[in-house]
Protein backbone atom coordinates (compact mmCIF):
# COMPACT_ATOMS: atom_id res chain seq x y z
CA UNK A 1 0.00 0.00 0.00
CA UNK A 2 2.97 2.34 0.24
CA UNK A 3 5.08 3.51 -2.25
CA UNK A 4 5.52 6.75 -4.03
CA UNK A 5 1.33 6.67 -4.93
CA UNK A 6 0.20 8.10 -1.75
CA UNK A 7 2.58 11.34 -1.21
CA UNK A 8 2.47 11.88 -4.70
CA UNK A 9 -1.43 11.90 -4.41
CA UNK A 10 -1.45 14.00 -1.45
CA UNK A 11 0.87 16.43 -3.21
CA UNK A 12 -1.62 16.21 -6.21
CA UNK A 13 -4.19 17.28 -3.75
CA UNK A 14 -2.41 19.97 -2.59
CA UNK A 15 -1.56 21.39 -6.33
CA UNK A 16 -5.42 21.32 -7.14
CA UNK A 17 -6.63 23.05 -3.99
CA UNK A 18 -3.69 25.97 -4.22
CA UNK A 19 -5.04 26.16 -7.72
CA UNK A 20 -8.03 28.53 -6.23
CA UNK A 21 -5.68 30.43 -3.95
CA UNK A 22 -3.77 33.74 -4.39
CA UNK A 23 -0.27 33.59 -5.63
CA UNK A 24 1.13 34.94 -2.15
CA UNK A 25 -0.73 31.61 -0.63
CA UNK A 26 -0.04 29.43 -3.60
CA UNK A 27 4.04 30.22 -3.10
CA UNK A 28 3.93 29.67 1.02
CA UNK A 29 1.61 26.51 0.52
CA UNK A 30 4.74 25.26 -1.83
CA UNK A 31 7.43 25.94 0.35
CA UNK A 32 5.47 24.52 3.23
CA UNK A 33 4.97 21.31 1.78
CA UNK A 34 8.20 21.44 0.55
CA UNK A 35 9.91 21.89 4.31
CA UNK A 36 7.63 19.70 6.26
CA UNK A 37 7.90 17.12 3.52
CA UNK A 38 11.31 16.84 3.98
CA UNK A 39 11.14 16.98 7.62
CA UNK A 40 8.78 14.16 8.24
CA UNK A 41 10.19 11.77 5.57
CA UNK A 42 13.17 11.75 8.37
CA UNK A 43 10.93 11.17 11.25
CA UNK A 44 11.74 7.96 13.10
CA UNK A 45 8.33 6.31 12.56
CA UNK A 46 7.39 3.14 14.45
CA UNK A 47 6.53 0.28 12.01
CA UNK A 48 3.42 -0.13 13.68
CA UNK A 49 1.95 3.11 12.94
CA UNK A 50 2.59 2.51 9.47
CA UNK A 51 -1.40 1.59 8.99
CA UNK A 52 -2.28 4.69 10.70
CA UNK A 53 -0.33 6.92 8.72
CA UNK A 54 -1.55 6.14 5.47
CA UNK A 55 -4.62 5.85 6.51
CA UNK A 56 -4.52 9.69 7.98
CA UNK A 57 -2.30 9.93 4.58
CA UNK A 58 -5.10 9.13 2.35
CA UNK A 59 -7.84 10.90 4.46
CA UNK A 60 -5.54 14.11 4.07
CA UNK A 61 -5.84 13.65 0.39
CA UNK A 62 -9.53 13.48 0.47
CA UNK A 63 -9.87 16.84 3.23
CA UNK A 64 -7.77 19.08 0.51
CA UNK A 65 -9.19 18.07 -2.29
CA UNK A 66 -12.31 19.10 -0.57
CA UNK A 67 -11.36 22.08 -0.62
CA UNK A 68 -11.96 23.32 -3.85
CA UNK A 69 -15.66 23.53 -2.90
CA UNK A 70 -15.14 26.57 -0.55
CA UNK A 71 -16.79 29.18 -1.73
CA UNK A 72 -14.27 32.00 -0.84
CA UNK A 73 -11.10 29.80 -2.03
CA UNK A 74 -8.56 29.05 -0.49
CA UNK A 75 -6.85 31.93 1.97
CA UNK A 76 -3.21 31.98 3.16
CA UNK A 77 -4.32 30.78 6.94
CA UNK A 78 -6.08 27.76 5.20
CA UNK A 79 -3.52 26.80 2.28
CA UNK A 80 -0.92 27.28 5.24
CA UNK A 81 -2.32 24.33 7.14
CA UNK A 82 -3.32 22.20 4.13
CA UNK A 83 0.66 22.77 2.89
CA UNK A 84 1.58 21.68 6.30
CA UNK A 85 -0.58 18.72 6.71
CA UNK A 86 0.15 17.56 3.55
CA UNK A 87 3.55 17.93 3.76
CA UNK A 88 3.75 16.14 7.20
CA UNK A 89 1.58 13.17 6.07
CA UNK A 90 3.70 12.51 2.88
CA UNK A 91 6.50 12.81 4.63
CA UNK A 92 5.51 10.01 7.17
CA UNK A 93 4.09 7.85 5.05
CA UNK A 94 7.68 7.89 2.84
CA UNK A 95 9.20 7.55 6.31
CA UNK A 96 6.94 4.50 7.48
CA UNK A 97 6.01 3.06 3.93
CA UNK A 98 8.11 3.81 0.90
CA UNK A 99 12.08 5.13 -0.02
CA UNK A 100 13.73 8.58 0.52
CA UNK A 101 13.65 8.86 -3.51
CA UNK A 102 9.27 8.48 -3.48
CA UNK A 103 9.41 12.21 -2.47
CA UNK A 104 11.05 13.64 -5.26
CA UNK A 105 8.00 11.79 -7.28
CA UNK A 106 5.42 13.14 -4.81
CA UNK A 107 6.63 16.67 -4.40
CA UNK A 108 6.84 17.40 -8.06
CA UNK A 109 2.92 16.60 -7.87
CA UNK A 110 1.82 19.92 -5.75
CA UNK A 111 2.90 22.13 -9.33
CA UNK A 112 -0.24 20.88 -10.84
CA UNK A 113 -1.43 24.43 -8.96
CA UNK A 114 -0.02 25.96 -11.97
CA UNK A 115 -1.78 24.71 -14.85
CA UNK A 116 -4.88 24.69 -12.23
CA UNK A 117 -4.66 27.82 -11.20
CA UNK A 118 -3.87 29.02 -15.38
CA UNK A 119 -7.37 27.47 -15.78
CA UNK A 120 -9.41 28.87 -12.60
CA UNK A 121 -8.28 32.13 -13.65
CA UNK A 122 -9.67 31.45 -17.14
CA UNK A 123 -13.21 30.29 -15.50
CA UNK A 124 -12.42 26.85 -16.41
CA UNK A 125 -12.09 25.76 -12.37
CA UNK A 126 -14.77 23.06 -12.86
CA UNK A 127 -11.78 21.08 -14.65
CA UNK A 128 -10.21 21.57 -11.30
CA UNK A 129 -13.04 20.50 -9.77
CA UNK A 130 -13.43 16.95 -11.34
CA UNK A 131 -10.25 16.28 -11.02
CA UNK A 132 -10.53 16.86 -7.47
CA UNK A 133 -13.32 14.49 -7.27
CA UNK A 134 -11.40 11.57 -9.05
CA UNK A 135 -8.44 12.29 -5.66
CA UNK A 136 -11.27 12.18 -3.30
CA UNK A 137 -12.48 8.77 -4.80
CA UNK A 138 -9.41 7.41 -4.87
CA UNK A 139 -8.74 8.59 -1.46
CA UNK A 140 -11.52 7.23 0.34
CA UNK A 141 -11.41 3.99 -1.67
CA UNK A 142 -7.42 3.48 -0.61
CA UNK A 143 -9.10 4.39 2.68
CA UNK A 144 -11.48 2.23 2.86
CA UNK A 145 -9.07 -0.71 1.49
CA UNK A 146 -6.87 0.38 4.61
CA UNK A 147 -9.44 -0.52 7.05
CA UNK A 148 -11.83 -2.85 6.15
CA UNK A 149 -10.41 -6.12 4.93
CA UNK A 150 -6.79 -7.56 4.85
CA UNK A 151 -6.58 -7.64 0.64
CA UNK A 152 -5.26 -10.81 -1.72
CA UNK A 153 -3.33 -8.29 -3.51
CA UNK A 154 -1.11 -7.23 -0.06
CA UNK A 155 -0.49 -10.74 0.90
CA UNK A 156 2.38 -12.47 0.05
CA UNK A 157 1.57 -15.26 -2.08
CA UNK A 158 3.12 -19.09 -2.32
CA UNK A 159 6.77 -17.78 -3.68
CA UNK A 160 7.37 -15.14 -1.01
CA UNK B 1 -17.18 6.90 -50.73
CA UNK B 2 -16.97 10.73 -49.86
CA UNK B 3 -18.65 12.29 -46.91
CA UNK B 4 -19.65 15.66 -46.66
CA UNK B 5 -18.74 17.80 -43.63
CA UNK B 6 -22.21 18.47 -42.79
CA UNK B 7 -22.76 14.60 -42.87
CA UNK B 8 -19.66 13.55 -40.45
CA UNK B 9 -21.78 14.19 -37.42
CA UNK B 10 -24.38 11.42 -38.04
CA UNK B 11 -21.63 9.20 -39.43
CA UNK B 12 -19.54 9.23 -36.33
CA UNK B 13 -22.73 8.66 -34.12
CA UNK B 14 -23.94 6.02 -36.38
CA UNK B 15 -19.58 4.74 -36.10
CA UNK B 16 -19.98 4.78 -31.96
CA UNK B 17 -23.47 3.30 -32.64
CA UNK B 18 -22.24 0.39 -33.95
CA UNK B 19 -19.17 -0.02 -31.91
CA UNK B 20 -21.43 -0.47 -29.19
CA UNK B 21 -23.65 -2.90 -30.84
CA UNK B 22 -20.70 -5.06 -31.39
CA UNK B 23 -19.45 -4.89 -28.11
CA UNK B 24 -19.08 -8.11 -26.12
CA UNK B 25 -21.90 -9.29 -24.28
CA UNK B 26 -20.04 -9.77 -20.81
CA UNK B 27 -21.13 -7.75 -18.11
CA UNK B 28 -19.46 -5.94 -15.46
CA UNK B 29 -19.23 -6.72 -12.24
CA UNK B 30 -18.64 -10.40 -13.09
CA UNK B 31 -16.38 -12.04 -11.12
CA UNK B 32 -12.94 -10.56 -11.63
CA UNK B 33 -10.81 -12.96 -9.66
CA UNK B 34 -7.48 -11.57 -9.52
CA UNK B 35 -7.73 -8.84 -11.58
CA UNK B 36 -4.38 -6.78 -12.40
CA UNK B 37 -3.84 -3.28 -10.86
CA UNK B 38 -4.16 -0.31 -12.88
CA UNK B 39 -5.07 -1.35 -16.60
CA UNK B 40 -7.41 -3.60 -15.07
CA UNK B 41 -9.37 -0.67 -13.33
CA UNK B 42 -8.30 1.20 -16.38
CA UNK B 43 -10.66 -1.39 -18.35
CA UNK B 44 -12.93 -2.08 -16.41
CA UNK B 45 -15.89 0.06 -16.85
CA UNK B 46 -15.06 0.16 -20.93
CA UNK B 47 -15.38 -3.16 -20.83
CA UNK B 48 -18.47 -3.93 -19.32
CA UNK B 49 -21.72 -2.54 -21.04
CA UNK B 50 -23.70 -1.34 -18.25
CA UNK B 51 -21.15 0.23 -16.38
CA UNK B 52 -19.68 1.78 -19.81
CA UNK B 53 -23.47 2.96 -20.78
CA UNK B 54 -24.39 3.89 -17.40
CA UNK B 55 -21.44 6.42 -16.77
CA UNK B 56 -21.71 8.02 -20.47
CA UNK B 57 -24.95 8.47 -19.90
CA UNK B 58 -23.89 10.47 -16.86
CA UNK B 59 -22.00 13.09 -18.62
CA UNK B 60 -24.88 13.20 -21.45
CA UNK B 61 -27.98 13.93 -19.31
CA UNK B 62 -25.71 16.28 -17.41
CA UNK B 63 -24.29 17.88 -20.76
CA UNK B 64 -28.07 17.89 -21.72
CA UNK B 65 -29.35 19.61 -18.64
CA UNK B 66 -26.36 22.32 -19.08
CA UNK B 67 -24.96 24.36 -16.45
CA UNK B 68 -24.77 23.80 -13.03
CA UNK B 69 -25.53 19.66 -13.98
CA UNK B 70 -23.16 19.31 -17.07
CA UNK B 71 -19.99 19.67 -14.45
CA UNK B 72 -21.71 18.79 -10.74
CA UNK B 73 -22.94 15.33 -12.02
CA UNK B 74 -19.21 14.02 -12.86
CA UNK B 75 -18.00 15.77 -9.32
CA UNK B 76 -20.89 13.94 -7.77
CA UNK B 77 -21.07 10.54 -9.21
CA UNK B 78 -17.08 9.48 -8.70
CA UNK B 79 -17.15 11.07 -4.80
CA UNK B 80 -20.24 9.18 -3.83
CA UNK B 81 -18.86 6.14 -5.73
CA UNK B 82 -16.20 5.81 -3.63
CA UNK B 83 -18.17 5.85 -0.43
CA UNK B 84 -20.67 2.88 -2.35
CA UNK B 85 -17.30 1.30 -2.84
CA UNK B 86 -16.22 1.36 1.15
CA UNK B 87 -19.88 -0.35 1.46
CA UNK B 88 -19.22 -3.21 -0.90
CA UNK B 89 -15.49 -3.73 0.66
CA UNK B 90 -17.57 -4.11 4.34
CA UNK B 91 -20.22 -5.88 2.69
CA UNK B 92 -22.97 -3.70 3.80
CA UNK B 93 -26.42 -4.81 2.88
CA UNK B 94 -28.07 -3.04 -0.09
CA UNK B 95 -31.57 -3.82 -2.35
CA UNK B 96 -29.99 -6.46 -4.90
CA UNK B 97 -27.15 -4.63 -6.98
CA UNK B 98 -27.46 -5.82 -10.57
CA UNK B 99 -30.72 -4.76 -10.61
CA UNK B 100 -29.60 -0.86 -9.50
CA UNK B 101 -27.53 -0.75 -11.84
CA UNK B 102 -29.38 -2.05 -14.89
CA UNK B 103 -31.97 0.36 -13.41
CA UNK B 104 -29.59 3.00 -13.89
CA UNK B 105 -29.00 2.44 -17.72
CA UNK B 106 -32.95 2.40 -18.06
CA UNK B 107 -33.55 5.23 -16.08
CA UNK B 108 -30.94 7.91 -16.91
CA UNK B 109 -31.54 6.33 -20.91
CA UNK B 110 -35.17 7.56 -20.59
CA UNK B 111 -34.30 11.07 -18.76
CA UNK B 112 -32.33 11.81 -21.48
CA UNK B 113 -34.79 10.47 -24.23
CA UNK B 114 -37.88 12.15 -22.75
CA UNK B 115 -35.31 15.26 -22.24
CA UNK B 116 -36.36 15.09 -18.98
CA UNK B 117 -35.68 18.47 -16.67
CA UNK B 118 -34.68 17.83 -13.35
CA UNK B 119 -33.94 20.12 -10.70
CA UNK B 120 -30.31 20.17 -9.92
CA UNK B 121 -30.83 18.50 -6.14
CA UNK B 122 -33.04 16.10 -7.63
CA UNK B 123 -30.85 14.84 -10.66
CA UNK B 124 -27.95 15.34 -8.11
CA UNK B 125 -29.69 12.42 -5.65
CA UNK B 126 -30.52 10.31 -8.60
CA UNK B 127 -27.34 10.26 -9.80
CA UNK B 128 -25.87 9.80 -6.13
CA UNK B 129 -28.29 6.70 -6.04
CA UNK B 130 -27.14 5.04 -8.80
CA UNK B 131 -23.35 5.88 -7.83
CA UNK B 132 -23.70 4.05 -4.79
CA UNK B 133 -24.59 1.14 -7.01
CA UNK B 134 -21.74 1.10 -8.94
CA UNK B 135 -19.49 1.98 -6.26
CA UNK B 136 -20.82 -1.28 -4.26
CA UNK B 137 -20.51 -3.74 -7.04
CA UNK B 138 -16.70 -2.69 -7.90
CA UNK B 139 -15.85 -2.13 -3.82
CA UNK B 140 -16.98 -6.00 -3.79
CA UNK B 141 -14.31 -6.55 -6.43
CA UNK B 142 -11.12 -4.21 -5.23
CA UNK B 143 -10.28 -7.01 -1.93
CA UNK B 144 -10.18 -9.60 -4.51
CA UNK B 145 -7.47 -7.44 -6.89
CA UNK B 146 -4.17 -8.11 -7.09
CA UNK B 147 -3.16 -4.23 -6.66
CA UNK B 148 -6.69 -2.85 -5.11
CA UNK B 149 -4.61 0.69 -4.93
CA UNK B 150 -3.76 0.93 -8.78
CA UNK B 151 -7.21 -1.08 -9.85
CA UNK B 152 -9.11 1.84 -7.87
CA UNK B 153 -7.35 4.56 -9.54
CA UNK B 154 -8.04 3.08 -12.92
CA UNK B 155 -11.44 2.80 -12.72
CA UNK B 156 -11.80 5.96 -11.12
CA UNK B 157 -10.01 7.74 -14.10
CA UNK B 158 -11.62 5.42 -16.43
CA UNK B 159 -14.85 6.54 -14.90
CA UNK B 160 -14.31 10.48 -15.10
CA UNK B 161 -13.24 9.67 -18.96
CA UNK B 162 -16.45 7.70 -19.58
CA UNK B 163 -18.08 11.35 -18.35
CA UNK B 164 -15.79 13.37 -20.41
CA UNK B 165 -17.15 10.91 -23.48
CA UNK B 166 -20.90 11.62 -22.60
CA UNK B 167 -20.26 14.92 -22.24
CA UNK B 168 -18.77 15.19 -25.30
CA UNK B 169 -21.81 13.07 -27.17
CA UNK B 170 -24.23 15.95 -24.92
CA UNK B 171 -23.04 19.00 -26.77
CA UNK B 172 -24.01 17.59 -30.03
CA UNK B 173 -27.48 19.21 -28.50
CA UNK B 174 -26.39 22.51 -29.64
CA UNK B 175 -25.92 21.09 -33.57
CA UNK B 176 -28.15 21.01 -35.99
CA UNK B 177 -30.88 18.09 -35.42
CA UNK B 178 -28.48 17.61 -32.05
CA UNK B 179 -30.38 17.66 -29.74
CA UNK B 180 -32.98 14.84 -31.72
CA UNK B 181 -29.73 12.68 -31.93
CA UNK B 182 -28.48 12.84 -28.43
CA UNK B 183 -32.43 12.05 -27.16
CA UNK B 184 -31.79 9.02 -29.58
CA UNK B 185 -28.82 7.97 -27.86
CA UNK B 186 -31.06 8.14 -24.50
CA UNK B 187 -33.23 6.15 -26.18
CA UNK B 188 -30.69 3.26 -26.93
CA UNK B 189 -29.34 3.71 -23.72
CA UNK B 190 -32.82 2.84 -22.23
CA UNK B 191 -33.28 -0.35 -24.43
CA UNK B 192 -30.08 -1.14 -22.87
CA UNK B 193 -31.43 -0.58 -19.79
CA UNK B 194 -34.76 -2.83 -20.42
CA UNK B 195 -32.25 -5.48 -21.37
CA UNK B 196 -30.16 -5.28 -18.31
CA UNK B 197 -32.70 -4.64 -15.93
CA UNK B 198 -34.64 -8.05 -17.52
CA UNK B 199 -31.46 -9.93 -17.23
CA UNK B 200 -30.96 -8.89 -13.82
CA UNK B 201 -34.48 -10.01 -12.83
CA UNK B 202 -34.28 -12.92 -13.93
CA UNK B 203 -30.69 -13.72 -12.62
CA UNK B 204 -32.09 -12.17 -9.27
Amino acid sequence: MGGALPPALLCAALGVALSFAAWRSVIVGLALVTVSAVAGAFAPLPESWRELVLVGCWLTVAAVAALVHLPSGVGLPLASVAALLAGGFAGAAVAAAGAPLDLSIALPCALLCLPGRWLVVRGRGIVVKVLSSWLIAVAVLAAALSLAVPTAGYEPDHME
Amino acid sequence: MRVNTADRGPVAFAAVLCGLLLAGPALAHEGTGLAGGFVAGLLHPVTGPDHLLAMVAVGLWGAFLGRPLVYVLPVVFPTVMAFGGALGMIAATLPPVEIGIALSVLLLGVAIALAFRAPVWAACVLVAVFAIFHGYAHGQELPSAADPLGYSVGFVLSTGFLHVVGIGLGLLKDRPHGALITRGMGGLIALAGVYFTGAALLGA
